[in-house]
């Protein structure tokens, strides 16, 4: 009985102290924190996704050719292939990771953001598909007034 | 704190503004900019409490995010649920109608 007890109230300590650190199922905050303080793409898309080859040509970044403001660059993101997972990185901030999008099972590929460039650089969209496998783009975007990256 | 949410059905895809208020400052820009560190981690959008998108965030969205996006299988008259949360745990939440 004594066990039981213990065993009961180690659920509900252990419940408590993992509910409060996410709202969903899906933080990749949690999951990959090293992924938020690479320095690069490469160490950012690696620490999410590991060193796996990535099929190009699927995935499409719709970006200005010229950003007049670097404090709020729109990304668009489509996909010819469906996809659970989509992440945004750039090279021109100190840290790469901006955003991991999880999708539900009815997700369309058809988004849009708004990031920060304080100069210009490649801009990387990797995907993983609803096949498991990776799908990824690289687009260098041109930023004329650098935006507040730090 | 605060949002705005718009969620509209066009074709039996539900497309959806949404515009969220913080200033997304990182720990370099706290630095240089002499203000305290604070962004959203995480955002989930939700309908019928079944997630259909979320995003896991960092500093170098722009200031009060900015994010369009797409899903099936929702009808005109669905209610859509957004919840975000912030680095020190704050959390918002809000809700539109799909038109």
């Amino acid at each position: 009985m004594k066990r039981r007890k213990f065993l009961s109230l180690g659920a509900v300590a252990a419940a408590a102290t993992v509910i409060p650190a996410s709202l969903s199922a899906t933080d990749f905050r949690a999951t990959a924190p090293k992924a938020w303080e690479a320095p690069t793409s490469k160490e950012a898309i690696e620490a999410l996704f590991g060193s796996a080859a990535a099929t190009e040509g699927k995935i499409e970044i719709k970006a200005p050719k010229l950003a007049e403001n670097g404090g709020a660059v729109p990304i668009g993101i489509k996909s010819s292939v469906e996809l659970t997972t989509i992440a945004l990185f750039q090279d021109a901030n100190p840290r790469s990771a901006v955003a991991v999008f999880e999708l539900g099972d009815n997700g369309v590929v058809d988004m849009m953001t708004k990031i920060k460039m304080r100069k210009t650089a490649n801009v990387t969209v990797v995907g993983k598909g609803k096949d498991g496998k990776l799908y990824s783009v690289v687009q260098r975007v041109e930023v004329s007034i650098g935006g507040c990256g730090g | 704190m605060g949002m705005k949410i718009k969620a509209k059905m066009k074709d039996g895809v539900t497309e959806v503004k949404l515009l969220l208020s913080s200033p997304m400052v990182g720990k370099e820009e706290s630095e240089t900019k002499k203000v305290p560190v604070s962004y959203l981690t995480h955002v989930t959008a939700k309908v019928g409490g079944k997630v259909v998108w979320e995003a896991s965030t960092g500093p170098f969205l722009s200031k009060d995010p900015y994010f369009m996006f797409n899903f099936k299988g929702a009808k005109a008259g669905d209610e859509i649920v957004v919840e975000t949360i912030d680095d020190k745990g704050a959390k918002d939440s809000d809700k539109d109608v799909i038109k």
